[in-house]
């Protein structure tokens, strides 16, 4: 475990920080900082298998669309209070993410990415023809019965719930999973050749993944109130969720976290200027330039700056 | 029965020409290249853009958009794929990005709402029973056409013998005395070529509009995924598989379900046989 004080010190800070801005933005940007939220805990939840090991999922919204239908359909078509609706979104998605397991044994690199790809396609097909009367079709549904009211309280959820998550994550990527995820994404069959069972590793990666992608669907549907195929397994949302893990940092937790921030405020700030789908360009173009020359994402020019500052001061 | 034969062959036509492009650069780059799609958007607009709007000759217009998607080729070899050096994941997202991209380029010029492409022929042939138009009749003898002059040009000149000493071994290729830096050049400039064209006779057989590149994308990486690394011939068999599919699910079953099959398809090949149902063949 490689943890240091002033680890913690920043997760305090950053968590009392937050908890104080509702005092200090309109509601108006809170609503923003909700998305951001969400956005996080997709990008947490893509970084912890993709990032790390490697598995490049280009069908993440098959995984929270999973979580995000299961507790809609249970709380508005059976009546089942949320709080046994969204443990069972949960379990449903880590089934589904099992599913998604299943090629991951046999394929890898570019093969795999594209096989997600098509899990999302079929979810989002199937959703649309089978028993519409449950997923309500194409035109998607609403009126999903919503956990808080007001700005203020669905932003101390998402935050809450985002905090807790990504925490639990980072703290879990440190000790020796994390470390073994991380040299799968390096190196599989050296890891094999050390002794490590890749197959228990890799399918632990996918439970993590789904299980935070299944909780925070399911929290996303019950804050929206409503939900759409078209809207959720669409490729730009997949895209949105990978430019937000990378743009901050692939393989960190805070990474994932500053990325999905810094998206939903340069799209959230370009609206006035470019409506619609052009802000995509900017971000798309931006996202596109700091991935093929600088990889590893804002995080570590951050990071590269301050140890430059750092060494100035002390010469 | 007779409807479905038709149907399926015209169909098929078309998927062949959109996946052969994509094959081709599998093949011989081993890079999937995800903003495939995103010349068949690029074809189709331009053709709309030189055609419809500035009101030149039809056949003009299909070779400015093959021109352009060309030009487009190239650029994301030189630009992006030779940046990250065959890191074939990176190239993947990078790729994907970079549709994105081109998709909110497209409407920023075009906009968003879906445009209605003129037929390039017009007019209905009725082929017992089943209307055919001579829009959808073109782009099939089309496809075929273009798709047995790659045949011979990959076999018979001097440069697709290189393509196909690249595809097998670069580095024997390279011994041999080919640069095969020239000749992924060559492939990406044909690839472009040929997904704006398919993107011309694509738009014109469904609707012009800034999403339309997932689609073709997904039948693209079904052909290659279900065929293995491309062939032409396996392309053009794997295309007719899944095109025959599509037609008689939507005639048999239900006509929401036809995109089902193929990813059904995309998923059990690679789930049961990851080397697709050819395996490694020849170009």
């Amino acid at each position: 475990m490689n943890i240091r004080w002033y680890h913690l010190a920043l997760w305090a800070a950053f968590i009392i920080g937050m908890i104080y801005l509702p005092q200090l933005v309109s509601k108006g940007t809170l609503r923003t900082i909700i998305f951001a939220n969400y956005l996080a805990i997709f990008a947490i939840s893509w970084d912890v298998l993709s990032g790390r090991t490697g598995y490049v999922s280009f069908g993440h919204p098959f995984l929270i669309g999973l979580g995000a239908y299961t507790t809609a359909i249970l709380t508005k078509r059976f009546g089942v209070p949320v709080e046994i609706s969204i443990p069972a979104a949960v379990l449903v998605t880590m089934v589904g993410g099992s599913l998604l397991f299943l090629p991951a044994l046999r394929v890898r690199g570019s093969y795999f990415a594209l096989v997600t790809l098509a899990f999302m396609e079929l979810m989002y097909q199937l959703v649309q023809v089978i028993r519409p009367d449950l997923t309500g079709g194409t035109r998607g549904m609403s009126g999903i019965q919503t956990l808080t009211r007001g700005a203020v309280n669905g932003y101390y959820l998402s935050f809450g719930l985002m905090a807790s998550l990504g925490f639990a994550m980072w703290l879990l990527m440190k000790t020796r999973l994390g470390t073994a995820l991380s040299a799968i994404g390096m190196n599989e069959e050296a890891v094999r050749g050390s002794g490590l069972n890749t197959t228990k590793l890799k399918l632990a990666a996918f439970m993590l993944s789904a299980f935070v992608a299944g909780l925070g669907g399911a929290f996303y549907v019950h804050y929206l109130g409503s939900i759409a195929p078209r809207a959720l397994f669409d490729i730009n949302f997949v895209f949105t969720i990978i430019v937000a893990a990378i743009l901050g940092g692939a393989s960190t937790i805070i990474g994932p976290i500053f990325g999905a921030f810094f998206l939903t405020f340069l799209l959230e700030y370009l609206r006035p200027y470019l409506p619609g789908a052009e802000r995509y360009f900017i971000y798309g173009g931006i996202a596109l330039l700091l991935y093929m020359y600088e990889p590893k994402g804002l995080h570590h020019v951050l990071q590269m700056a301050l140890s430059a500052i750092k060494g100035k001061s002390r010469s | 029965m007779l409807q479905i034969l038709i149907q399926g062959l015209l169909l098929s036509g078309l998927y062949a020409l959109i996946a052969v492009g994509f094959t081709l650069i599998f093949s011989i780059g081993r890079v999937l290249n995800l903003a495939y799609g995103a010349y068949l958007m690029i074809g189709g607009y331009s053709y709309f853009y030189f055609s419809q709007i500035l009101g030149l000759p039809k056949i003009a217009g299909v070779a400015i958009a093959a021109l352009i998607g060309v030009a487009t080729g190239l650029l994301i070899y030189r630009l992006v794929v030779k940046t990250l050096k065959g890191d074939s994941v990176a190239i993947e997202i990078a790729t994907l990005i970079l549709a994105v991209v081109l998709q909110a380029g497209v409407v920023l010029l075009f906009g968003d709402a879906s445009k209605i492409l003129l037929p390039i022929i017009p007019g209905v042939v009725r082929v017992s029973g089943a209307a055919v138009t001579y829009n959808v009749l073109v782009a099939t003898v089309a496809s075929w056409v273009i798709l047995i002059s790659l045949y011979l040009f990959v076999r018979r000149t001097h440069m697709g013998r290189a393509m196909q000493a690249v595809s097998m071994d670069m580095k024997g290729a390279a011994i041999s005395g080919i640069d095969p830096d020239r000749v992924n050049t060559v492939t990406w400039g044909i690839s472009g070529a040929l997904g704006a064209v398919a993107g011309v006779f694509f738009a014109s057989y469904t609707q012009l509009y800034p999403g339309m590149w997932v689609s073709p994308l997904i039948i693209a990486v079904a052909v290659v995924i279900v065929g293995g690394i491309g062939s032409i011939i396996g392309t053009l068999i794997v295309a007719h598989i899944i095109g025959y599919m599509e037609v008689i699910v939507t005639s048999a079953v239900a006509p929401e379900l036809r995109g089902v099959v193929t990813m059904v398809l995309i998923i059990g090949v690679l789930v049961l046989r990851p080397k697709g149902l050819f395996g490694r063949e020849e170009l």
